[in-house]
């Protein structure tokens, strides 16, 4: 009774778009031969999902996608811990002033955060490309093999303090007689941090992954506004901007329900596989199990 | 006196409000903007019509001064590339498209296919048909039915500097093989400066030269999309241009940008392959050479067969919704036939665009003050090139998109990492599944 709330939002706002893709997804208004004649509603099948895993732009936006997660995913992880545990430990002073400096770049509207960027990376513009100039280092952040780095850079400037204070806060939940039973044992601060804090912290840190995957999978802003100023960075450049492509840009929504149902497809596998993975090697007996019994 | 938290909650309540009343409002003021036809108190036929072209406001009123059946409302709208056609697009899908639209050829068969705009063949006077220029006509006409009415249509030609030409003794090329041999000895006698620039935002300016050469990227015989935008002449287009990109005898970088315009102003290059219309584009953008331009014809593959591609060219087009079509039409008419009409367009700023509209070259011609070609009557020059445009090219169905993916290739390759035929072949592949998710019959043509 108590979860009606929850399934009828479930419903509204994620089963019903779904299906509503799905049809539109597998139906077209179909004109025959060159396309100038009347239109008739046809059941189109896979014919647009063909389209989809045939198309090179959306393969191609799908690698870069992969890549922007292969390079994003642990450096946000592996940062947010570090600096986390450094809060934790006390290492740093100043510790409200540092968890708030950290924080502040999440509550920037990723648009608003975009132009920020956008101003430091353009060349004859920003002041850090001219001093790395006259320092003799010339850079292009705009650049066809730079422009995946820059975008990493601005996710990572914005996601790192959220993620940071859950760290954070699921450190304050350690139990302080492991970590003086640590103390006696011998362990120094950083094998203390590696081998107890950490692993206690490990369901923290999946959950974090996990989020983070699901947002990179729809990377848009930050591209999206870097293509009005280079352009290496295409329309089509990630697989959320070649579905805002087909539907606005080639009036074509039948292809972009098929793109976005793939693009749900594929973050639901990942989602799970990240689920199950988790919860088996959670299994297999970790310093987790250890502590719990 | 309320704590501070209740303060605090009554402000959030408030700011729900509001923000749950935005909507209406956006959705409020949306629906003021589109207006489709409609008949009023005064009896009169309203009409309105949706344009990015300069000069359109004056255009407009002098149809409504020198007429009192019908009044055409004029709305500005952006540029095509920034959201105009996206409006388009929008408003027909909601059922207030305006009674006649501006339309760039390469969009003609896409609105089309969309339902966006009506078959204007019933309408199509004899009259206008034979005014117009057969070749323009042909590029919006599919499956023998017209589509959008020409406006203008531009054959490329190579703007270039007199001075430097003169100063450098060298003789304008008149084929391919002369322009990559005066380029080497541009470099060599310039070494910052460069015959020309390769736009890596320039899709339009490929197809045009592509299109010189006889390809065709899209063919509609035996009622199917043949799509081949690699096939041989745009290979051999792909390969000299590649070819002068490797041995740098080109620039290559956007035209469209401030820093595309500075390259112009400071004469590192000694000209621009371009449509007739962008003479005048020069003289608004560059006015402090005037006197140092001039215009010499696209150089040949073949002296024997001199044929030449477009760059640019407006239609208008009736949209589905008009309740208004043949009062709408007479409005086009006019306005491609009329020389006030051009006229008027002429007034509110320089423009060498070439009507479509034989009678009126004459028109325009006389309104060009020449002095900034030195006096060259670029409109004769105009008036044979147009006699060349090649016929056989035919525009695709989703030609804003295909465009832009060649551009994505061409500024990957500014870059360093790809070639003229790579972006071409890219084009090539995704248009191919977007034209078949479109229900069309297409295939890929001859590599």
């Amino acid at each position: 009774m108590l979860m009606a709330p929850f399934f009828a939002l479930l419903v509204l706002v994620f089963l019903v778009p779904v299906g509503a893709a799905v049809r539109l997804s597998l139906f077209s208004d179909d004109q025959p031969g060159l396309g100038f004649g009347p239109e008739r509603t046809v059941f189109a099948g896979s014919r647009n999902y063909e389209a989809v895993l045939t198309d090179p732009t959306f393969l191609t936006g799908m690698g870069t996608t992969a890549l922007y997660c292969l390079v994003h995913i642990p450096l946000v992880v592996v940062l947010a811990l570090v600096l986390a545990l450094l809060l934790d430990s006390g290492a740093a002073r100043l510790r409200r002033t540092a968890q708030l400096s950290l924080f502040l770049p999440h509550a920037v509207p990723g648009i608003i955060a975009a132009v920020i960027w956008l101003y430091l990376y353009t060349p004859g513009l920003s002041p850090v490309v001219e001093v790395l100039r006259d320092a003799g280092v010339t850079v292009d952040p705009l650049g066809v093999d730079t422009v995946l780095p820059s975008v990493v850079n601005i996710a990572l400037w914005s996601s790192l303090g959220y993620n940071v204070v859950i760290f954070y806060a699921a450190l304050q939940a350690v139990p302080r007689e492991l970590t003086e039973a640590a103390l006696v044992d011998g362990a120094g601060p950083v094998r203390t941090a590696l081998r107890v804090k950490v692993p206690l912290v490990r369901g923290a840190v999946v959950m974090v992954v996990m989020f983070t995957l699901i947002w990179s999978l729809q990377l848009f802003t930050e591209p999206m506004l870097l293509s009005q100023a280079t352009p290496v960075v295409g329309d089509r450049y990630t697989p959320a901007m070649y579905l805002y492509d087909a539907a606005f840009t080639r009036d074509n929504h039948g292809l972009a329900a098929a793109a976005s149902v793939v693009l749900l497809a594929v973050t639901l596998a990942l989602s799970y596989g990240l689920g199950r993975w988790s919860n088996r090697t959670a299994r297999g007996g970790g310093p987790v199990g250890e502590g719990s019994r | 006196m309320p704590r501070p938290a209740f303060r605090a909650l009554r402000t959030l309540r408030a700011l729900l409000a509001a923000l749950a009343v935005l909507p209406l409002l956006v959705a409020a003021a949306c629906g003021g903007g589109g207006t489709g036809a409609r008949e009023t108190g005064d009896d009169r036929v309203h009409l309105t019509f949706w344009s990015a072209l300069r000069g359109s406001q004056e255009v407009v009123d002098a149809y409504n001064r020198g007429q009192a059946r019908v009044h055409v409302d004029f709305e500005q709208v952006p540029s095509g590339q920034q959201g105009g056609y996206a409006k388009l697009s929008n408003a027909a899908r909601a059922g207030n498209a305006p009674d006649v639209a501006t339309i760039e050829y390469p969009q003609v068969p896409g609105f089309a296919i969309d339902g966006v705009i009506r078959d204007l063949t019933p309408l199509v006077g004899e009259r206008l048909r034979d005014q117009l220029l057969p070749r323009a006509l042909a590029l919006t006409t599919f499956e023998g039915r017209v589509f959008s009415v020409p406006m203008d249509i531009e054959p490329m030609v190579f703007l270039y500097r007199r001075d430097l030409f003169a100063r450098h003794h060298l003789r304008l090329p008149r084929t391919w093989a002369r322009f990559e041999e005066t380029a080497r000895r541009i470099k060599r006698a310039a070494p910052g400066a460069r015959i020309a620039t390769f736009p890596t935002d320039g899709g339009h300016h490929l197809a045009g030269l592509a299109w010189q050469a006889g390809a065709r990227w899209f063919d509609t015989a035996g009622r199917t999309w043949t799509v081949s935008m690699t096939d041989g002449p745009t290979r051999k287009v792909a390969a000299y241009w590649q070819r002068l990109i490797d041995e740098e005898l080109v620039f290559l970088n956007p035209v469209d940008t401030q820093a595309g315009s500075a390259q112009i102003g400071r004469g590192e290059v000694f000209g621009k392959l371009t449509g007739a219309w962008d003479a005048g584009g020069m003289m608004a953008a560059q006015p402090g050479q005037r006197g140092r331009w001039g215009v010499a014809p696209l150089p040949r593959w073949d002296p024997a067969h001199p044929r030449v591609g477009t760059h640019g060219g407006s239609t208008f087009a009736v949209t589905k919704d008009s309740r208004h079509p043949r009062a709408a039409m007479d409005f086009i008419e006019w306005q491609v036939s009329s020389p006030q009409a051009l006229r008027a367009r002429l007034s509110s700023g320089v423009s060498s665009q070439y009507p479509a509209a034989t009678d009126l070259v004459a028109v325009a011609r006389e309104a060009m003050d020449t002095r900034y070609f030195a006096g060259q009557d670029i409109y004769a020059l105009f008036r044979r090139e147009a006699a060349h445009i090649s016929r056989g090219w035919t525009w695709g169905p989703r030609m804003t998109a295909t465009l832009k993916t060649v551009q994505t290739g061409l500024a990957r390759a500014g870059d360093g990492e790809g070639t003229v035929l790579g972006a071409l072949d890219q084009a090539q592949r995704s248009a191919l599944p977007d034209l078949r998710s479109l229900g069309l019959s297409v295939r890929a043509g001859p590599r």
